[in-house]
């Protein structure tokens, strides 16, 4: 015993680190004990402990809500193995259900956060469209050819040439039918 | 070899899913944990308490730990959030000032803190405190020496051995026995 506290008083000082030692103190409580009362000593000495010490050994305190709360984290899977493997009937029914709760649901959402992206997009659509009735007479017309887009420094050649071309489609096709006029009239 | 080599070692082993190496953690801070929280815990009923819900984070914690800080400069952090968290849960105000890790060891808080403190706790801390201190200096000189180098002065056994003039050997014999001659006055006033 005296070997094995000279031993614990070099690994408190840190100048004998030993997996082997380490193990036996694990194993050793009254080898914990000593090493709890090793360090109190130097805690005193360099006035690091608190003035009114805990009175108790808080360790195995802790550990056992360490180990309540590592029984709860693990009581579902455990369930859940349990259904699996040799499930009773009751039991059989909560983990498929489970299941089809959470799909259902999660496919539930998906379906209304698409709604609602749908439901974004037309309307942005619409409201960005120019608000043009045709009704049939060009005279009325008071768009511009080539639609009325505004003016801007960022407009493209290619978008400039394909208004043009759409111009002078347009000035034949009344040309064209100014002439049919003409030809009609007696 | 550094102040963290054992408590790498534990922290590696639980990581590892030893749990017990834990135990050995608690025992070696608890003390030193409970010192800093009375810095910020009024109610000394509470420390205790405390004390344990900074060791359940610190375990809750330890899978994020890589060992990049020492593990008391760690566990420091997370003991002084945890005693803001329980002010604020209390809704009183946390100190105004913090105090670096290097000096809280050694901060002894406000008298104003201790008018709610339990007597005779207080007492038997006191009588705790007296033995082993009267115990060092009843020591022989060269117990007293070794062991006041190591653990006021922090020093190694090589260093030790330099000042002292021994062998390393000898240092770590001198170290364990004055160990003993305190913990044999010690062991009967505690309940573990």
């Amino acid at each position: 015993m005296k070997d094995i506290n000279e031993k614990l008083s070099a690994i408190i000082d840190d100048e004998l680190i030993n997996d082997e030692l380490i193990d036996d103190l694990l194993n050793d409580e009254e080898c914990q004990a000593s090493f709890y009362r090793y360090h109190l000593i130097g805690d005193v000495m360099r006035d690091e402990a608190p003035h009114q010490l805990l009175e108790i050994d808080i360790s195995q305190q802790v550990m056992s809500r360490i180990e309540e709360q590592s029984v709860d984290t693990l009581i579902e899977p455990v369930i859940a193995t349990d259904n699996v493997v040799d499930m009773p009937a009751t039991k059989a029914k909560i983990y498929p259900e489970n299941n089809v709760i959470s799909f259902a649901k999660r496919f539930g959402q998906y379906a209304i956060a698409a709604s609602v992206a749908g439901v974004v997009v037309v309307s942005s659509l619409m409201t960005s469209q120019p608000a043009i009735e045709n009704n049939g007479l060009e005279v009325l017309k008071t768009v511009p050819f080539g639609g009325a887009t505004p003016v801007s420094l960022q407009a493209t050649q290619q978008q400039s040439q394909q208004a043009v071309k759409d111009y002078n489609e347009r000035l034949d096709a009344l040309l064209k039918d100014h002439q049919l006029q003409l030809q009609t009239q007696p | 070899m550094s102040e963290r080599d054992l408590d790498l070692q534990l922290v590696r082993r639980i990581q590892d899913g030893e749990q017990q190496a834990f135990t050995l953690l608690v025992r070696k801070y608890q003390n030193r944990v409970a010192n800093i929280l009375t810095r910020y815990v009024r109610n000394s009923g509470d420390i205790a308490d405390i004390t344990q819900e900074v060791f359940l984070k610190v375990h809750r914690s330890l899978p994020s730990f890589r060992g990049d800080s020492a593990f008391y400069t760690w566990l420091y952090r997370i003991t002084v959030n945890t005693a803001k968290n329980y002010l604020t849960s209390q809704s009183r105000r946390p100190p105004a000032s913090d105090i670096d890790a290097a000096d809280a060891d050694s901060y002894d808080g406000s008298d104003a803190l201790r008018e709610v403190d339990d007597p005779e706790a207080i007492l038997r801390s006191q009588e705790i405190k007296k033995v082993i201190l009267t115990t060092i200096e009843l020591l022989p000189v060269e117990l007293r020496s070794a062991i006041t180098l190591r653990e006021l002065e922090g020093m190694s056994y090589e260093e030790i051995s330099n000042i002292e003039d021994c062998p390393i050997g000898t240092v770590r014999s001198r170290i364990f026995r004055a160990r003993e001659i305190i913990d044999k006055q010690l062991k009967p006033l505690l309940e573990y």
